[in-house]
């Protein structure tokens, strides 16, 4: 070193003795720091790592909810009326979409959107949560839904999804018994209080409106399931994990006791009519049909029904919105005359006794008149003909009271526990009716009791009370239920078929049925001259009663309007009752046509018609028919006959021509 | 022995004793420590060399070859060249504070053509070349408590306020605790220690509460209570704690980190990583890697201890100081114990600009341990 040194040795080894034990200072608190992260890890990564990795796991997996399919509605064969269909939709997830009209716009590019579909989906963003998924397009086409599949990574936000879609196969036959299913609405969410199944909030998901999907709806919708998806911190489905997913449970099925074949055949029947039929099997209360007409096509229902639309369902006069085996309650007319008659028997009232019709009866000051003159009538006779002088007279003669405690055992009245809501029980009147429901005349009056007699005036029932009525009489009296609801899932449902005796004498409804079985097969009934009632099934014949029903208080005296003439409105309605075959009754029917005029011409062959199904579809009543008549002997071949009549040599007569008819149409 | 020939000045010079001098072992362990970043940044591309993993890797081998070289050059050099770079870094900052490249509502850049430069990078290794020069110079006594630390105390203060401005509060930081830590191995008094460390202590609170901006607030705000606010600033702490956790002790597999992987984990390649790191090896893993930097702290440091020249125990240990500054910064911000500050894992994140700092530094240290029986003047003068 050339120069004079600036530190000196002993002040350089102190800065190096200095330097050296602050060094091991600072190399400690490094090792320190370390070691305080180590800690610190430990602690994160062993003590509360089952916390983290519920965190971490709640972060990648999610699960989209699995609408169920809903449970498959059946006939009593098995027939479906009620199943589902694959169904493409568009859904919009809220929360990863932040420029809603932008998102729609782009998929409206794709597929056309509507501008009320548009405003429907503003309507359903604004009352979902953000949370749940809003359909902006339901119901595509295969080649709609390809094509934004195609462009799915363009469009983040939107999924598309196949789901299921309610499907009814028969469009109106069924509609107001099963009723349809439609979108929650608002009042839906409410009902099931603060926290509502997250299933409600799924875009594909239906509620049942009416009917059966309405009071089963919870047995039908299942368990929903859950597909478990990987997602990224944005939202999106990174992966599918299938072996995470939790399957749903289908809702349940649920078989009716309607038979599909007569139902559309009631259907067929009524035609452009306004009216109800209801058949009964009178052997266990089993209603094999419950029509209404007219009707509606659930499917539209469940896509929506436009406003107007819906409107104009409302006003029609014939109303089909309206469910008329259970709503449309009506003075049963003469069929009550069953009531009034077994009511008689039952009191001591003597058949044979005989009042002669002279088209008009008078008490007091006042007279009622009958349709015709029938001249002398006994009972009999009286019921076949329907002579209503007569009945003004039993009907007098034995009190309201005694007629309405026989109708109500018989199940008018009343309302039946047959799983779907809307029965209206209609007015059985007596005297402690008239006192507890009109208030401003309280008091029953003698003047009352004739109309009672012949089922006018204050009475009034539905179909469904008919029919029940009817299949009570037809099995002897006893008080079986109806049954519209075979099973639910696996859960039968308990069968009317055991019930107790109505307390009827056997004689009196003997007499009875021999009564309506003349209405119907000898000449002078009502039901018999126009051969309303004809079934053309050999020895299997029906028997009846026809009833018709002041629709419209008509003038005194101005008999023009009564019956079938004059504007409909103010018709007659007509009811039919029967039951078939007449001598081992197995069958009820009840038709009512709105404003249809007379029972026996306008409802009686409806009545025929939808019996005739149930006739031919009961392989007993079958082999009956198909018995060879009482003739000379032959060499019997019915079985050759019947496969391949043309080529039989020797041809004879077919034994039930009209049977076979029959089958093949 | 080679001891023995790096203290004849003749033999020392040469380059195959330079070479042999190298400590290879902490070459290596800084090639493990980027190898094990390029995996983790592969594994989140996810699984990709692109965009991040490759160019990682490639950085590092310029980085390290430029370290290798920087290795070979004179202590005296490096003494030399002190002042000069950390004036430079002085101006740059100055320079950025007028025409500086503004990003995300800072200034930090000087954009250069093609190139980025960060005068606050330059200034990390600028501050202690000048503060190792600086001591280099003063007696032990001096050293302790005199008039003359107003020099180094305003050798750091400038940079750190110019840096602080920017605003940029992580290098601030850094800058200070450089100067402080370099402070302290020189043989600053306890009591000046001490008197600093409370005034500090008084300082932050009045200084988050009034100087700080809106975001920096909230960073420390939200750093003392993460859960209140989960999917804002909160949701950085809490993800990345989310990570580190569900790690466990042997963490989910390479590959299989499904915070990072699904992007819960915020910063994921940069700041985070570290949380990455943790979710796919776990304890095991993490305990191996902060054994890692220990071992490097522990070898930088013995190579300061072991030089015979004071610029070179100090440089050493202020680069050291830094490094380890670092680790415990972003290490305790990824855990949850500290405020969320723009400081990257050395060497483990991405990002070009801190893997040439670092091994610039680490470039120094080598310096140190291959000249550390070099003479170096005393340096009376300003450049030599």
């Amino acid at each position: 070193m050339s120069h004079e040194p600036h530190i000196y040795f002993d002040e350089v080894n102190e800065r190096q003795g200095m330097f050296h034990r602050r060094t091991v200072l600072l190399g400690g608190f490094a090792g320190l720091g370390l070691a305080a992260l180590g800690f610190r890890l430990s602690q994160l990564q062993l003590v509360e790592t089952g916390r983290y990795q519920t965190l971490s796991k709640s972060n990648q997996f999610n699960f989209r909810l699995v609408p169920p399919p809903r449970g498959r509605i059946l006939d009593r064969e098995g027939v479906e009326i009620a199943s589902n269909r694959p169904e493409f939709r568009i859904l919009l997830q809220r929360d990863v979409v932040e420029d809603v009209d932008a998102a729609i716009d782009n998929v409206a590019a794709l597929i056309p959107i509507s501008d009320a579909k548009r405003r429907q989906i503003t309507r359903d963003i604004a009352q979902t949560p953000r949370s749940s998924p809003v359909a902006i397009a339901t119901d595509l086409t295969w080649d709609e839904f390809s094509r934004i599949n195609v462009r799915m990574p363009e469009l983040p936000g939107i999924t598309a999804e196949m789901g299921e879609a309610r499907f009814y196969p028969f469009p109106g036959a069924f509609s107001h018994v099963i009723g349809y299913v439609s979108r929650v609405s608002a009042k839906d969410i409410e009902a099931t209080g603060e926290d509502p199944p997250p299933l409600l909030l799924h875009p594909g998901f239906r509620i049942g409106k009416q009917g059966v999907e309405k009071s089963l709806d919870l047995q039908l919708r299942g368990k929903p399931g859950g597909h478990k998806v990987e997602v990224d911190s944005v939202g999106r489905v990174i992966r599918e994990d299938p072996a995470g997913d939790i399957q749903a449970t289908p809702g349940d099925t649920i078989k009716l006791t309607l038979d599909a074949d007569i139902q559309n055949r009631a259907m067929d029947v009524m035609g452009m009519e306004s009216g109800a039929a209801v058949m009964i099997d009178c052997r266990n209360g089993d209603i094999l049909c419950l029509a209404s007409n007219p009707s509606f096509d659930a499917n539209a229902f469940v896509k929506g029904v436009p406003g107007d639309v819906y409107a104009d369902m409302v006003k029609y006069e014939r109303k089909p919105l309206f469910n008329k085996a259970l709503t449309a309650n009506y003075a049963p007319g003469s069929t009550y005359k069953t009531m009034v008659t077994l009511a008689a028997l039952e009191h001591g009232y003597d058949p044979k006794t005989v009042h002669v019709c002279n088209r008009s009866w008078s008490m007091g000051n006042h007279t009622w008149h009958c349709d015709q003159v029938h001249g002398a009538c006994d009972m009999r006779s009286a019921i076949k003909k329907s002579c209503d002088v007569y009945f003004f007279a039993t009907a007098m003669a034995i009190g309201p009271d005694r007629i309405a405690e026989v109708a109500r055992r018989f199940g008018l009245g009343e309302t039946f526990d047959i799983g779907i809501p809307g029965q209206k029980p209609g007015i059985v009147p007596d005297t402690e009716w008239k006192r507890t429901h009109v208030p401003h005349d309280p008091k029953w009056h003698p003047g009352d009791t004739p109309s009672i007699g012949i089922g006018q005036g204050f009475v009034s029932v539905n179909a469904l009370q008919l029919a029940t009525m009817c299949a009570r009489i037809a099995n002897g009296g006893t008080a079986l239920q109806p049954r519209l609801i075979h099973s639910v899932g696996d859960e039968v449902r308990p069968s009317g078929a055991d019930a107790p005796r109505l307390g009827i004498s056997p004689e009196h409804i003997d007499f009875l049925r021999s009564a309506m079985n003349g209405v119907v097969n000898e000449p002078g009934g009502t039901a018999f001259g126009s051969g309303a009632c004809k079934l053309d099934l050999g020895p299997v014949v029906m028997a009846g009663k026809s009833g018709t029903a002041q629709a419209h208080t008509y003038a005194v005296g101005s008999h023009g309007i009564h019956g079938s003439h004059g504007q409909w409105v103010q018709r007659d309605h007509a009811w039919f009752i029967a039951y078939a075959p007449s001598d081992a009754p197995r069958y009820a029917v009840a038709v009512l046509v709105e404003h249809g005029g007379f029972g026996a011409e306008t409802s009686a062959p409806k009545a025929r018609e939808i019996m005739k199904i149930a006739l031919l579809k009961d392989p007993e009543v079958r082999a009956r028919i198909e018995q060879p008549l009482d003739r000379p002997p032959q060499p019997q071949q019915p079985a050759a006959n019947q496969i391949a009549p043309e080529v039989d040599p020797n041809p004879v007569p077919s034994p039930t021509p009209d049977a076979n008819v029959e089958t093949t149409t | 022995m080679t001891s023995s020939a790096i203290t004849r000045p003749g033999e020392r010079e040469r380059l195959s004793s330079k070479l042999k001098q190298i400590d290879w072992t902490f070459t290596v362990l800084l090639c493990i420590i980027a190898a094990l970043g390029t995996a983790m940044l592969y594994s989140v591309a996810p699984l990709a060399w692109h965009p991040w993993a490759a160019k990682h890797l490639m950085r590092f081998c310029l980085c390290l070859a430029l370290m290798l070289a920087l290795t070979l050059l004179n202590l005296r050099i490096w003494l030399t060249l002190a002042y000069p770079i950390y004036g430079a870094g002085f101006f740059l900052l100055l320079a950025v504070m007028a025409v500086g490249h503004t990003s995300l509502g800072a200034k930090r850049w000087l954009q250069f053509g093609p190139i980025q430069i960060q005068p606050s990078e330059i200034m990390k290794i600028g501050l202690v070349l000048a503060l190792a020069r600086f001591y280099h110079g003063v007696s032990a006594k001096d050293a302790r408590w005199s008039w003359k630390l107003l020099f180094p105390a305003g050798m750091i203060a400038l940079p750190m306020l110019l840096i602080a401005k920017q605003p940029d509060l992580g290098t601030a930081l850094l800058i200070g605790f450089t100067g402080a830590a370099m402070m302290f191995l020189a043989g600053l008094d306890w009591r000046a220690l001490a008197a600093g460390v409370v005034g500090v202590v008084v300082a932050v609170p009045v200084f988050v509460k009034f100087i700080m901006k809106g975001y920096q607030r909230d960073r420390v705000l939200t750093f003392l209570s993460p859960e209140d606010d989960p999917s804002g600033s909160g949701y950085h702490i809490l993800q990345s704690k989310i990570a580190l956790g569900s790690g466990g002790l042997l963490g989910k597999g390479y590959g299989l980190g499904t915070q990072s992987q699904l992007n819960f984990l915020p910063e994921k390649h940069t700041d985070f990583i570290f949380a990455t790191f943790a979710e796919q090896f776990g304890f095991v893993g993490c305990t191996v890697l902060l054994l890692l930097y220990g071992a490097i702290i522990f070898m930088a440091l013995r190579t300061a201890m072991r030089s015979h020249s004071h610029f070179g125990r100090l440089a050493a240990g202020g680069v050291t100081a830094t490094f380890a500054f670092y680790i415990l910064v972003n290490a305790s911000m990824v855990m949850g114990m500290a405020p969320v500050v723009g400081v990257p894992m050395p060497l483990l994140s991405y990002g070009g600009t801190e893997v040439l700092t670092v091994m610039i530094g680490f470039a120094l240290v080598q310096a140190v341990r291959v000249h550390r029986y070099a003479e170096v003047t005393s340096g009376k003068g300003m450049l030599v």
